[in-house]
């Protein structure tokens, strides 16, 4: 295989693993604020885009080999920066501490609360109602 | 001048061209005694929700049963995706349910909202005097002419394309179909909280004019200023071709949507 064609390979790769991507404007009724779920693991991709930021998360399991691939949404890139983030607070390879609130159907994927940035020591979180006040700093 | 003058008597009356007359020294002065809406404008959210719970859209009866069957999805867990195709949230929609920023524009003769997130989303409301055309063009955000009464900005919009939305969450809304008409006055009711009043009359899906208010809380910390959003930047993903150069590469999707979205089988 020459190098051209194996590149073709992996951005074809990359494409089939973002295509459960809920990349588009939607209710975040699919996922139950009732529970939360912690997990670790590894930076896979972050996904700085609008209408929604999308970090992606190998969580360490059995099989190192074999991680749970998480997919984990939360709000704008412009809503996310006035709560202190940046495309920079997870980058692929960072060792990550998530808080979610999962898919109610039990996919591998959830509403981001809490991202704790064991490689960065940064904490992110993310609540749209704590900006429901004038002249924030 | 022979030719001009016969041209004119050939075609009939002249054809009367409506000109934007330039802005003075003066109009640009005037803007100066308008209320202060710098800085950018975060919604209110809990509000909207406490509103809609509150105060209920007076839907026709012929569409509970859509609006309670939309409800029960989104309570299910299955939210159908009003606006998943990206496109704009339209009027009323924007001020009604919105989740993002915005920024409000003084200029002579005109208003002008710019919010964050979905590209487009932009009205402009003319303060000139002009009144609204015939027939207009349908649009997302509608023909939208105002007037300040004191403070208070005083706001008329028809024109909205009757496919758009009346929402009360991003999960459930029934298209106006048509003869849609927004009234707002915007007016600050505290020094840093702008209050937007609105009477939407869409008789086509209402039993009669439903009157609610939006909240929104300025910021002036830089870090709120508005940053460009394009929602269709969602649908592809950042990643290198086969030369090496940065690009976009779509993901599948149908009918506007991604083929498969976290608590949705593929269609």
């Amino acid at each position: 295989m020459t190098p051209s064609r194996l590149l073709v390979c992996v951005v074809l790769a990359s494409v089939a693993l973002t295509a459960r991507s809920a990349r588009a404007h939607h209710s975040f009724a699919m996922f139950d604020f009732e529970k939360v779920v912690t997990l670790t693991g590894t930076v896979k991709e972050f996904q700085w885009t609008n209408p929604h930021v999308v970090l992606w998360v190998n969580a360490d399991g059995k099989d190192p080999k074999k991680p749970d691939v998480w997919y984990l949404e939360m709000t704008s890139p412009g809503n996310l920066t006035r709560g202190g983030w940046s495309r920079k607070a997870c980058n692929a390879g960072d060792r990550v501490t998530v808080e979610l609130n999962p898919l109610r159907n039990g996919d591998l994927g959830g509403a981001l609360i809490k991202v704790t940035n064991q490689t960065t020591g940064q904490t992110f979180s993310t609540n749209l109602r704590d900006m429901e006040k004038p002249n924030l700093k | 001048m022979l030719a001009a003058l016969l041209a004119l008597l050939l075609s009939g009356e002249p054809e009367t061209v409506i000109m934007n007359p330039a802005p003075t020294a003066a109009d640009w002065a005037a803007l100066a005694k308008l209320p202060d809406w710098s800085g950018v404008w975060t919604p209110g959210i809990s509000d909207q929700v406490r509103r809609i719970k509150a105060d209920p859209v007076p839907w026709k009866p012929e569409l509970a049963a859509q609006v309670k069957a939309l409800e029960a999805e989104e309570a299910a867990g299955r939210p159908k995706g009003l606006f998943v195709d990206c496109l704009p949230e339209a009027m009323p929609s924007w001020m009604l349910i919105s989740h993002n920023a915005m920024e409000v524009l003084f200029t002579p003769g005109r208003v002008t909202l710019l919010g964050e997130s979905d590209g487009n989303r932009l009205r402009r409301i003319y303060t000139d005097g002009r009144g609204h055309p015939p027939d207009p063009d349908p649009t997302f955000h509608g023909h939208s002419i105002g007037h300040w009464e004191g403070q208070t900005l005083v706001v008329d919009t028809v024109g909205v394309l009757p496919e758009t939305y009346l929402a009360v969450s991003e999960a459930v809304g029934i298209p106006n179909d048509g003869d849609l008409h927004v009234l707002e006055r915007i007016h600050l009711a505290a020094p840093d909280v702008l209050h937007d009043e609105l009477e939407i009359i869409a008789p086509r899906i209402l039993t009669r004019p439903w009157k609610t208010t939006r909240l929104f809380y300025r910021q002036r910390a830089r870090k709120y200023d508005i940053v460009e959003g394009v929602c269709l930047q969602g649908f592809f993903a950042e990643r290198k071709d086969a030369h090496g150069n940065a690009v976009f590469v779509p993901l599948p999707h149908v009918d506007g949507n991604p083929v498969a979205q976290p608590g949705r089988s593929p269609p």
